[in-house]
């Protein structure tokens, strides 16, 4: 057994790979800055962070008539003169003389610097604690990294891993492993080791003092899981929203839309309770508007960006799949899977999202696992454990396909090869053991039937977290699309929960949806309460959420009762309808639209900022729709009706006094009424209020 | 900026030192876990400086312009390397450049070239990032683009927004040039859309006169107000930042003049040329002559894999012709400025995010080449006449002076008077230098 960091000259060497190697990374020697770099540095090349060691070892060992590293006087070796200063190095001093790390470099180079055992490779590393909590700032905590060894061995490797805090505001990480915290909040620490990674949880209390969580009853167990965390961290939950902000909430949330002024009248009127919630959430889930939006939640998923027949095929496809309410599993599967006639068979179109099989594999894994594997395209992973071989393998999947002729058909033909080997890969999932290869077949299949497991943690927690995400505001991981044990979800129980929820309902996104809306967690306020202001990802009070422009251009539409013309598409299309992003629309061009040639994940790709607010001020989204409509439907009522009526219609809520009180003489002694009404819905349009689900 | 605030704020992140120090105040309990310390960002005063310019014009080429058919020509090399252009003498005794640029030749007396512009990010996404911010991109933080830290250094000019992109194909008003990473969202650049002739939203609407738009303004005020149980937060004080940009903007004629082309005579028009390079030049000599402080004009279409000496001067080809397009609008631009007394306060800057392969491929094009790529540097103070560094017999990697991407925002940040050295409070409260690497290039300014 090994000891790594204590230079005890032992009768057998360390090895290469888990013993010497881990010393270079430690040291920062194979750095993307230094050594690792792809063209290397100095005319020395390592592989990033150590991903390549028998290369690493030829290239220390065999280069340069072996003047990297000199047997018969292992002090004179250049891989020790230089990180330790004692010659000219760019790099400045690395590697100590006095240090652990220097002599086992230079015992193990005693020792006739041999790699050791081909196959003796570290299977994974743990930290520990794993979940720190600290009452305070400036506090200390040492983490301790043990790896796993292929010959079952374990060995304390806390000196040679390397620590980069998630968020440094909140802990800094020494080189030790000794975490300080600095402000308060939720975050990690990445650890690294030898190709494997892993994290550990720091949380700081917001506040000083504890408190209940009496006021914060659950109603389903995302509270449970909600309020745990609040209730570690001192942070009050703030109080349940009142009707009029949970129906505007929910109506956007969950089909885009603005509830209309019946709809906001009859819910108001009622007693509040969580049953009329719960109803008025279940209709919404019945209607043709959440199969509108959530089909362009997918589109958006999927970056369908064609055109003409083909894109519409698609898109019907989507459509018919959110109406039906099919599973989740069962749509993944007809998209990975899906041949045939482009403009017929809608699902086949996803294969067309790239031609190269390793640009596929990556829309794949960003899409369907949340995982960002570009990286292990020309390395291995640096945060995360894929390695090159992984990649190329999983990319294999989609090595067989052709595009021609507007049909996607599978061919016998077609490889991925090793960038290293040049030999062609069979394929593999991403962190999961090979399957055994059925002849001749569609090897989609094999690859969707993995996928979409129910076991396969990745592709339903990216799923849930993406809903939860739109829903909440913040993904219980963020990026949505970056799902690595180096970026622990703040709430790792309650992804599992709802992931294993998910599975249990069949892979149901209406009733995922609804466990979410029903929670206490979604229908809190979006006012703050004491401490809870300074919060941003524990979920004591709702976030505001910024209206997508295509959300934000039908609500104009809506709510002035002045529909909009795309060109191309019948009347009466909405925006949030459209099936190309490349659709002609000046007015959402400026409002910011997804394009869908890269990932939006909710933020738009075009528009926004000071020509936004110059359109609104003065284009034609808003003033183009101040005549006819509401305005003319409004005309006769009393000055109170109409402002009462707008402010239903805009912000789904009545008028406060002090409001009424403002506008109310306005409309009633101005020279031109109609004018005036204008100017009020012009008002409402671009009101803060207006422009925020809160 | 309808939220009441103590002070006035002329800044595009809309902090003014109290409010810094209000925050600061916050920090020392938590302020980490939110969004608010993005406000933190610009509290620091801006240091004094004696930069000559004031504002900077940066013409992007979009794609990576090739520097061996363009300013780094190798007449000596084989036919695999060599442009086919013929190089044309200059204005520089000495200098050539390709036969495509004629009128650029005679302007290269106010130029500095360096040719020694080098990396290692060949992807189109990563290599802009790096050039427009002197930061290698990480997923871990977004550096704001050069315009942004310009425009949070100095605020408005009067009521010009600091920071205007003019797009091409919605390119530059999207990921590359305009983003202000982690400043602020209102330290990004105002995105004037894609017809330089003509932008929207400065005029109000039919129908409504001067008094009611501002009447309607004062009512959108209350409204806020009465909305005031919306939690501030980055999205609220974004849009209110914007709306006040707006507002000003619109309250003065002259700004809103600034953004007219049809302002301008026929023949300075047609001096800059009718492609969409010579409106977005001529644009932005308008815009800093105004009081803008850095104005992107991108031209789109250099990312030329093929065909590369039939498209590059040939304006029949579809969406090419890019040479003569781009000479005629450089040299009007710097001309126009000189004639104008604007030169010496205007940073010309032409560059795009590499150069390209050395080797000509298959289809008679040349792919990415992050290693070596030319920049022309003009006005603001720059020492024109000079070439600064010099790549290999094929253009293949610098064998002199090499510049890198962090050198050369180094150079320009401090040329407009922001300084590199400053440190910047990210979202999450983390220090961060305005730039973490990279130095002056002396021969710049004649050292």
């Amino acid at each position: 057994m090994l000891v790594a960091g204590t230079a005890v000259s032992d009768a057998t060497p360390p090895p290469f790979r888990t013993g010497i190697l881990p010393v270079l990374t430690k040291a920062g020697c194979n750095a993307g800055a230094c050594h690792g770099a792809a063209t290397g540095q100095g005319g020395f090349k390592l592989s990033l962070l150590g991903y390549d060691p028998e290369e690493d070892f030829e290239r220390i060992t065999r280069e340069l008539g072996s003047r990297r590293v000199e047997v018969a006087h292992p002090e004179e070796s250049l891989v020790l003169r230089k990180p330790s200063g004692q010659l000219e190095h760019e790099g400045g001093r690395k590697l100590r003389r006095d240090s652990n790390g220097y002599a086992l470099v230079r015992d193990w180079i005693a020792a006739g610097a041999p790699y050791g055992p081909r196959d003796l490779q570290v299977t994974g590393i743990s930290v520990e604690p794993s979940d720190n909590l600290l009452h305070g700032t400036n506090l200390t905590k040492q983490l301790r990294v043990t790896a796993s060894l292929s010959d079952s061995s374990r060995q304390d490797v806390t000196d040679l891993s390397l620590y980069t805090s998630n968020d440094d505001a909140i802990a800094e990480v020494s080189k030790t492993g000794e975490v300080t915290t600095v402000g308060r909040g939720l975050t990690s620490i990445m650890v690294r080791y030898s190709g494997q990674v892993a994290a550990a949880r720091i949380a700081v209390p917001l506040g000083d003092a504890k408190i209940g969580m009496d006021d914060f009853p659950a109603r389903n167990y995302i509270d449970e899981h909600v309020g745990r965390e609040l209730s570690r961290l001192h942070v009050p939950a703030s109080p349940l929203s009142d009707d009029a902000e949970f129906l505007r909430r929910v109506h956007l949330d969950v089909t885009g839309r603005l509830p209309t002024p019946e709809a906001t009248r009859l819910f108001l009127a009622e007693p509040s309770s969580a049953q009329k919630r719960q109803r008025a959430t279940d209709e919404l889930l019945r209607s043709d508007a959440f199969v509108d939006f959530w089909t362009m939640k997918l589109a958006d998923l999927l970056l369908l960006n064609g055109r003409g027949d083909t894109a519409a095929a698609y898109h019907a496809w989507l459509r018919e799949q959110v109406a039906t309410n099919a599973a989740f599993d069962r749509i993944t599967r007809a998209l990975l899977t899906s041949s045939g006639d482009l403009a017929r068979v809608g699902s086949a179109n996803f294969m067309t999202l790239a031609s190269d099989p390793r640009d596929l594999s990556e829309h794949a894994g960003r899409i369907f696992l949340g995982a960002q594997i570009a990286c292990a395209r020309c390395h291995s992973h640096p945060s995360d454990r894929w390695t090159q071989e992984d990649y190329h393998r999983f990319a294999a999947y989609f090595a067989r396909i052709t595009r021609e002729g507007g049909a996607v058909q599978i061919s016998t033909r077609g490889e991925v090869d090793h960038p290293k080997t040049g030999k062609p890969l069979s394929p593999k999932p991403l962190g999961a053991p090979s399957r055994p290869q059925i002849g001749d077949v569609d090897r989609r299949v094999e690859l969707a039937g993995w996928l979409t497991a129910p076991d396969n943690p990745l592709f339903t927690r990216t799923i849930v977290n993406r809903v939860w995400k739109h829903l909440l505001g913040r993904g219980l991981v963020e990026p949505v699309d970056d799902l690595r044990p180096t970026n622990p979800p703040t709430h790792p129980e309650l992804l599992d929960a709802l992931a294993a929820d998910f599975v249990a309902h069949d892979f149901d996104l209406r009733q995922l949806i609804r466990t979410i809306v029903s929670s206490r967690t979604y229908q809190l306020t979006s006012r703050t309460r004491g401490v809870n202001r300074m919060d941003s990802r524990l979920y004591s009070h709702a976030y505001l959420k910024e209206l997508p422009a295509p959300v934000f251009a039908d609500a104009v539409a809506q709510v002035t009762g002045v529909p909009d013309l795309f060109e191309g598409c019948p009347e009466g299309t909405r925006a949030v309808q459209l099936i190309s992003p490349a659709t002609p629309s000046p007015a959402l061009d400026v409002l910011g639209r997804c394009l869908r040639k890269r990932p939006c994940d909710g933020s738009a790709q075009t528009g926004g900022g000071l020509a936004e607010a110059l359109h609104l001020i003065n284009g034609s989204t808003i003033n183009g729709k101040l005549r006819g409509g509401v305005i003319e439907e409004l005309k006769g009522r009393s000055s109170r009706e109409i402002v009462e009526e707008l402010y239903r219609r805009v912000l789904t809520r009545p008028p406060a006094q002090d409001e009424l009180a403002e506008w109310e003489p306005l409309l009633a002694s101005g020279p031109d009424r109609t004018e005036a009404v204008q100017d009020l819905l012009w008002t409402l349009l671009n009101s803060r209020e207006f422009a925020l689900n809160h | 900026m309808k939220t009441p605030r103590p002070t006035q704020s002329h800044r595009c992140d809309g902090v003014s030192r109290r409010d810094f120090l209000h925050l600061g105040l916050l920090t020392s309990f938590g302020l980490s876990v939110t969004d608010l310390l993005r406000l933190q960002a610009a509290a620091a005063e801006a240091p004094g400086h004696s930069a000559k310019a004031k504002s900077c014009i940066l013409i992007w080429l979009d794609g990576g312009p090739s520097h061996l058919d363009m300013f780094d020509l190798k007449p000596e090399a084989p036919s695999e390397v060599r442009s086919q252009f013929k190089a044309i003498p200059t204005s520089v005794t000495g200098l050539h450049i390709c036969e495509h640029l004629p009128l650029t030749a005679g302007v290269m007396k106010d130029v500095a070239l360096i040719r020694s512009l080098t990396h290692e990010l060949g992807n189109h996404d990563t290599g802009t990032r790096f050039m427009l911010t002197g930061h290698r991109p990480t997923p871990a933080l977004e550096h704001p683009s050069l315009g942004s830290l310009v425009a949070q250094t100095h605020g408005f000019g009067g009521a010009m927004p600091p920071y205007v992109a003019i797009p091409n194909d919605g390119v530059g008003g999207d990921s590359n040039a305009a983003r202000a990473g982690y400043l602020p969202g209102a330290c990004s650049a105002f995105n004037v859309g894609n017809d330089p002739s003509r932008v929207g939203g400065l005029q109000l609407p039919e129908g409504v006169s001067f008094a009611r738009g501002e009447h309607r303004r004062e009512m959108l005020r209350k409204m806020d107000a009465f909305s005031r149980h919306i939690e501030e937060g980055p999205p609220t004080r974004d849009r209110d930042a914007f709306y006040e940009q707006a507002y000003r903007l619109l309250a003065s004629t002259e700004a809103k003049e600034a953004f007219d082309l049809s302002r301008e005579k026929s023949e300075t028009r047609e001096r800059y040329g009718h492609a969409r390079v010579g409106a977005g030049c001529l644009l932005a000599r308008r815009l800093v002559e105004a009081g803008s402080r850095f104005v992107t004009v991108v031209d789109t279409g250099w990312d030329t894999h093929q065909q590369i000496f039939k498209e590059l001067p040939d304006s029949r080809f579809p969406g090419s012709g890019k040479l003569p397009a781009l000479d005629r609008a450089y040299s009007a631009l710097i001309t126009d400025l000189r004639e104008r007394g604007l030169l010496d306060s205007t940073l010309v800057v032409l560059m795009g995010e590499f150069g390209r392969t050395p080797k000509l491929n298959a289809l008679g094009g040349r792919d990415h080449w992050p290693r070596a790529g030319s920049v022309c540097l003009a006005g603001g103070g720059v020492k024109g006449g000079q070439v600064i560094g010099a790549t290999n017999s094929f253009g293949e990697i610098p064998v002199e002076r090499p510049v890198g991407p962090p050198d050369l925002a180094f150079t320009i940040l401090k040329f407009l008077g922001v300084d590199p050295t400053r440190e910047l409070t990210t979202p999450t409260g983390r220090p961060m230098k305005v730039m973490s690497e990279g130095s002056f290039i002396k021969e710049l300014v004649g050292v």
